[in-house]
């Protein structure tokens, strides 16, 4: 931290909040908002003549709770900067301090919150974990029996820099424990709380119990675990140091902590798996692993920055081998446990990482970027003629695309991933995607459908994970029917209903439309637009007339050769078993209604008319 | 040695097949429930984790033969402390299920009714924690009337039903009133001697 605060190119701001972020990847214009401490920054030399005489007590944050700070404080002792702050929730203005300070005349109660603007290139988001509070499990008894502490608690009354000046004493009578139980996976690896396994708590346990047992040799330790995971280099030996210890490993998770009212000690009932028997053990204290959980605030943050969050609530990366590091917003990266439950290597070296990619933006005066990006015809934007619009805009996974009344949409085209969604969402046709134009695709399927389209399946497949399925099983020689022709977009976003009433009116026999299983999405959300759009579109070709079995959605990945070969044999069964008469009458029936619907095709332009569009912008 | 190759592959699919067996797969064996339990303080045979690994590894007729799957007593001591939240004692409902279409019973005879007293108030039905009561329509002593009828399957024989009836019509055998009034008396004439 002080080597941070010290270096000539970095700004240390402290005490801020990211209230906004605009601009996109090497231009961003973020907000920040200073907090006042009500102490001058460049007045204050850190003395801290100031806490003592302060006459209020409130608990330390920072020591868990276990020890008080003053009203005015810092928040540990080898904070950077060393600069005092005032609570002033807490503050009872005796103006104490303001006495102490003296000649200095650091304290200044008239400061204000100040926001300003700051241009970045680049942005990492290193806001870390918040650990879970393990009152709910009513069973382990936190907050009841003063004797059960978590882990970060048990940190602190083992620091030499803490409370107890590094003498480990237990919460109830302040007497060093003969016996301490360590409670592995508390709130981890529980579908009451968080599923995942917090990754880290094994190695910091078996820290804990070598340090405590180094240092006081006759200590009787027990670990209860389910599994202990000590995957990285190095940990499986440490995990054999603590066993020659003689720290005692107990195969079973507690099912309940009782407290004994006299003496303060806790029994730990849990089946020993080894000896198939329920054990129960006295101990004179528990400490609990807790699980990392996400920032109470990263729903926030997550909004702030537009970057989403995984399942588990954590910073979602952009592909979880080959882009760990980076977010799916561009020119924003993850560090640590903000991404995921990460011990210190791992947080270090992703920090390196996010490092090392963020200053590639800032050391380059251009950037490539795909040149698949969406493109908006102002003509016929309906925004521009000042009517109320803006389906683009809220259909873009990326925030790239800008609306206002009286102004035709507008695409950032460095924040355009080209999904595709807007294009097929618009209804007005006002916006195209390079190399992925209506015309292009039109022209495709007028191809493929040229000959007998009654005994052919249309497969629209998305660029990432159904095209890779049609790949998979190619390369795997996994046999299908040669009655399929496959179209491939980026998204299936992109996936226009259009398309479809395209393919229909001229006869195809069968439509698929496949794209990534929704958590799979390269696109955040772009396969939640597909998704909707195909289940309203099956019911509305239901009511116009054509059999369900006709039109199929299938979410296949991209290692899922197997299930792609497979739905396209079912596919090909059913369109078998029909008639190809019928399904010419059953096109003709609903001719009119398709036409109605495709009336806008002729409007669109062709692929001429569409590259001159983008040689214009 | 137990031969795991001739385990009966689909029995977990049966099990999850079943009302109740859904969740079996999440078990990770931790050992939580078997810490819980309250029915191996009586019997330390009793470990429900093993029996749930058992059903995993498809040992299907150890398990369905088995007398310990009548044993749980549907108290779900261990349920709140899940951490799979698995509901296990749903899962013994499953277990009991397949095991009585294959003919398996248990030891012990479920709840019994006397269709001679019994009113059909209804009472018992209510108060069963298992849904194993219903009443239906019989012919007592010539007349027809309805009466109280016992699922020997879904009943976990804890006596709710005995204990609330109010004409003494319904009572488990094993643990019968007039059973439970000899095992007092004779704890109190211990406890005078003691004394």
């Amino acid at each position: 931290m002080v080597d941070a605060a010290r270096h000539p190119n970095i700004e240390l701001l402290t005490y801020t909040e990211v209230k906004r972020v605009e601009g996109f990847i090497g231009n961003f214009k973020v907000l920040v908002e200073q907090k006042p401490r009500y102490v001058i920054a460049d007045l204050c030399t850190g003395c801290g003549d100031c806490a003592p005489v302060c006459p209020i007590e409130v608990a330390n944050e920072f020591e868990e709770g276990i020890a008080p700070r003053k009203a005015i404080y810092i928040p540990h002792s080898q904070a950077s900067p060393l600069l005092y702050t005032i609570d002033l929730d807490n503050c009872i203005k005796c103006y104490k301090c303001v006495d102490a300070c003296g000649t200095l005349d650091a304290i200044d109660f008239g400061q204000q919150p100040k926001q300003t603007w700051l241009d970045v290139g680049s942005i990492v988001v290193a806001t870390g974990f918040d650990s879970f509070d393990p009152t709910p499990l009513e069973e382990y008894g936190y907050g009841h029996y003063g004797n059960v502490i978590t882990t970060l608690e048990l940190e602190r009354i083992n620091n030499s820099a803490g409370p107890t000046g590094g003498r480990i004493m237990r919460p109830s009578d302040g007497k060093m424990p003969e016996s301490v139980a360590f409670v592995q996976c508390v709130g981890s690896r529980d579908e009451r709380f968080q599923i995942y396994c917090s990754g880290f708590c094994c190695m910091y346990t078996i820290k804990n119990a070598i340090q405590w047992k180094l240092e006081h040799p006759d200590t009787d330790i027990t670990i209860f675990y389910m599994d202990i995971r000590t995957p990285a280099k190095g940990y499986e030996e440490f995990y054999r140091r603590a066993r020659e210890m003689g720290i005692r490993f107990i195969q079973g998770r507690p099912s309940r902590i009782t407290q004994d009212e006299q003496t303060g000690n806790l029994f730990i009932q849990a089946e020993d798996q080894s000896l198939g028997r329920v054990i129960e053990l006295e101990s004179e204290l528990v400490v609990l692993s807790t699980a990392a959980v996400p920032r109470a605030d990263a729903e926030d943050v997550g909004s702030i920055l537009n970057i989403s969050r995984s399942p588990s609530g954590f910073f979602m990366e952009y592909h979880p081998k080959l882009r760990p590091v980076d977010s799916p917003t561009d020119g924003v990266f993850l560090a640590g446990a903000a991404q995921g439950p990460k011990d210190i290597p791992s947080s270090v070296a992703q920090g390196a990482g996010a490092a090392a990619r963020a200053a590639r933006i800032l050391r380059s005066d251009t950037w490539e970027i795909e040149p698949i990006v969406a493109v908006v015809w102002e003509d016929r934007c309906v925004m521009a003629q000042g009517k109320k619009c803006g389906i683009c805009a809220t259909k873009c996974p990326y925030n790239a695309i800008i609306t206002q009344e009286g102004i035709a949409a507008s695409v950032t085209a460095a924040k355009c991933h080209g999904c595709g969604g807007c294009v097929a969402e618009c209804p007005h046709n006002a916006i195209t995607q390079m190399h992925f134009t209506d015309a292009q695709i039109f022209a495709q399927l007028r191809a493929l459908l040229a000959k007998e389209p009654e005994k052919k399946i249309l497969a629209f497949m998305c660029h990432w994970c159904s095209y890779g399925g049609a790949d998979t099983a190619g390369t795997s020689h996994f046999e299908y029917p040669a009655s399929s022709r496959g179209i491939r977009v980026m998204c299936s976003a992109r996936m226009d209903q259009d398309f479809v009433f395209e393919a229909f009116r001229l006869g195809a026999g069968m439509v698929l439309v496949s794209g990534c299983h929704p958590q799979d999405c390269h696109y955040i959300t772009g396969q939640q637009v597909g998704a909707e759009r195909f289940e309203r579109l099956a019911k509305r070709l239901e009511n116009m007339g054509i059999s369900p079995d006709r039109f199929r959605v299938e979410w296949i990945s991209a290692a899922e050769g197997g299930k792609y070969a497979r739905v396209i044999r079912e596919m090909d069964e059913t369109l078998k078993a029909l008639d190809p008469e019928a399904l010419k009458e059953e096109i003709e029936r609903v001719r009119p209604e398709l036409e109605k619907r495709l009336r806008r095709i002729t409007e669109i332009p062709d692929v001429a008319e569409a590259l001159e569009a983008i040689v214009s912008v | 040695m137990q031969a795991l190759s001739n385990r009966t592959s689909g029995f977990k699919d049966e099990v999850i097949a079943e009302p109740g067996g859904e969740n079996l797969m999440r078990c990770y064996s931790c050992g939580t429930c078997m810490a819980a339990c309250l029915v191996r303080r009586q019997d330390p045979d009793y470990n429900p984790r093993r029996i749930l690994h058992m059903a995993i590894l498809g040992m299907r007729q150890e398990v369905l033969q088995s007398h310990l799957i009548w044993m749980c007593s549907a108290c779900d001591e261990c349920y709140p402390h899940c951490p799979q939240h698995i509901h296990i004692s749903d899962l013994f409902k499953a277990f009991r299920t397949l095991a009585e279409r294959e003919g398996h019973l248990p030891s012990g005879p479920a709840a019994q009714v006397n269709e001679r007293t019994c009113v059909a108030c209804g009472l018992c039905v209510e108060v069963c924690p298992y849904d194993a009561v219903q009443l239906v329509q019989r012919r007592v002593l010539g007349h027809e009337k309805m009466v109280a009828e016992v699922n020997a399957v879904l009943c976990m024989r804890c006596g709710v039903c005995a204990a609330s009836c109010r004409s003494a019509s319904i009572d488990v055998p094993e643990d019968s009133d007039q059973k439970l009034l000899e095992q007092i008396q004779a704890e109190l004439q211990a406890l005078e001697v003691a004394a």
